[in-house]
């Protein structure tokens, strides 16, 4: 059983360059504790790919790792924008490239099953189309069947994608409870799958019908309670309030705003347990 | 002698009024994708009022939830509760929506033009400075899919454009073109809901076709950027909130005033 590591060594699975899958939610079930890691270790150049973006991804390109972004579109819901996303954007420091939600959705479909590309009439007329088109991962094509317009969409296989889940075994079987969204596209798509989960059971004793990601696609399991922490995992805590308010105050500071909240909450501390005890002492 | 004491006036903000007016584009029976901000207050109510047979699903793959208090979005679990189905999104945005089943998409928007299109992607300032926002989501995938949308947006010049800065999500006709000429089904985006007015996408343009109450249409057109004809069958008053409505707003579905202040 050599699947249990700990999280700097599911970080480091994830090597400079690499394209990186992330599978939280805006607000919800986020890898906040491995993208700290990453933040700490400061890995570069890394394409990532999410179909909602949320605070790890801002966290991720305030920490100067990520080069690219593919999404569709993301935020702190109410709390607000991706700040950090959309400043490192307009300075062209970071790639964006922009779907709809089901179109890169799609694409994880199709590189989970093996399909050369998927199919979809989504994006059809939108600004969001030329693009996508003059990046080359998107086509217009016609419907062989019918003669009606069609896009094709490229397949999308990331190196690593990251599941954050409820409960997992030493083996990877993962329970996600409520809803799912991208996060089994995504997972089977991708070539490894580190899972990080809040608490380990006896392998062998998780409910089958409750599994969302099985043991056979993952690679690594590393226990991390409170990982997805300032944002909420269904059933066990909610999002934290302050704090993200809090971070959305940093951000909308600039540059220097990332700065400061980096150096305190990701630098200044060692590790996920660090960081709980001093947001639990700054509150 | 007992007197019935004169009952207070019922008074409600602009943004309540625009929750009950969007709330009554809800039918009853309507298989309905909700956005985020005010078409969550607007559906849930509908579905608490006159419309209780309607299936109301999130992107993020919740089936017909019934939350009691107000929700920072639909990655927020308070709107999850009591939820019929969990899934994920190819359920909803792929399988319900792709795949024909919706009837109804609801819709926030930064802009929204005459032909219903929506940008919720990026606006200009006179400078040229570009500021960016949440970007699609699930919203193109809900205006290219839903058999009809429902835009719901506050009454501001700059929001009701002529001309979108960007095209995220495609209308009735997407500039001018109708939406069945770059392959798009249904009928796209039927009405505009504001604060202030209900206006209808129609093939021949945008109409006038209601001003909440307390509102004069030549006032409501100086404030609105997008051509605006006014209804040949002349210019409709919304129906006020009931009581119940604004009760619902208040005490449940946005007991803060995050959205309808």
């Amino acid at each position: 059983m050599g699947r249990l590591v700990s999280l700097t060594e599911a970080a480091g699975v994830i090597g400079d360059g690499d394209h990186l899958s992330l599978t939280g939610f805006a607000i919800t079930r986020n890898s906040v504790a491995l993208v700290h890691e990453l933040v700490r270790a400061r890995r570069r150049g890394l394409t990532v790919s999410q179909v909602i973006g949320g605070m790890e991804t801002d966290l991720l390109v305030a920490g100067g790792c990520v080069d690219r972004l593919i999404y569709s579109g993301g935020s702190l819901d109410r709390f607000g924008s991706l700040n950090a996303v959309n400043a490192a954007a307009l300075t062209g420091r970071l790639h964006l490239t922009e779907y709809s939600s089901l179109a890169l959705l799609l694409r994880f479909h199709a590189g989970a099953l093996g399909l050369p590309f998927a199919v979809t009439t989504s994006m059809l007329g939108s600004d969001l189309l030329p693009p996508l088109i003059d990046g080359g991962d998107v086509r217009t094509g016609t419907d062989p069947f019918t003669g009606q317009p069609v896009l094709f969409l490229a397949t999308l296989r990331p190196d690593v994608a990251v599941v954050h889940a409820d409960v997992a075994d030493a083996d990877g079987n993962c329970i996600v409870s409520g809803p799912t969204w991208s996060i089994r596209d995504t997972a089977f798509a991708a070539r490894r799958v580190i899972v990080v989960a809040e608490a380990l059971a006896e392998t062998g004793s998780l409910p089958p019908d409750a599994v969302v990601v099985p043991a056979a696609i993952v690679d690594t399991v590393s226990i991390v309670p409170h990982a997805a922490h300032p944002t909420a995992v269904y059933g066990r805590y909610n999002f934290d309030r302050e704090h993200l308010e809090f971070y959305m105050a940093s951000t909308r500071r600039g540059e220097a705003g990332y700065a400061d909240y980096l150096d305190r909450f990701v630098y200044g501390t060692a590790d996920h347990a660090g960081y709980l005890e001093l947001v639990r002492s700054a509150a | 002698m007992t007197a019935t004491p004169p009952s207070p006036p019922v008074t409600w903000t602009r943004g309540e009024m625009l929750a009950v007016a969007a709330s009554r584009f809800v039918r009853d029976g309507d298989i309905a994708v909700i956005g985020l901000g005010i078409p969550q207050v607007s559906a849930l109510l509908a579905k608490r009022t006159h419309a209780p047979s309607a299936r109301l699903l999130l992107e993020i793959g919740v089936f017909e939830p019934d939350p009691v208090e107000p929700a920072m979005g639909i990655a927020d679990p308070v709107i999850w509760r009591d939820a019929r189905a969990f899934g994920g999104m190819l359920d909803v945005l792929g399988y319900m929506l792709h795949g024909g089943r919706v009837t109804l998409g609801m819709l926030g928007a930064l802009q929204v033009d005459p032909g219903g299109s929506i940008n919720t992607s990026l606006v200009r300032a006179a400078d040229g400075t570009v500021r960016r926002f949440n970007g699609s989501g699930g919203g193109n995938d809900i205006a290219s899919h839903a058999a009809r949308t429902v835009v719901v947006i506050r009454h501001d010049p700059r929001r009701l454009a002529a001309q979108l800065e960007f095209l995220t999500s495609p209308g009735a006709t997407v500039r001018g073109r109708p939406r069945a000429a770059f392959g798009l089904p249904g009928t796209g985006t039927a009405a505009i809901v504001t604060d202030r007015a209900v206006i209808e996408v129609r093939a021949g343009g945008a109409l006038l076709a209601a001003v909440h109450p307390g509102e004069d249409p030549a006032a409501v057109l100086a404030d609105t950027n997008l051509p605006l004809s006014l209804s040949p069958d002349g210019v409709a008053t919304t129906s006020q909130p009931t009581g119940q409505e604004l009760r619902l707003i208040r005490d449940e579905l946005d007991s803060g005033s995050w959205y309808t202040k």
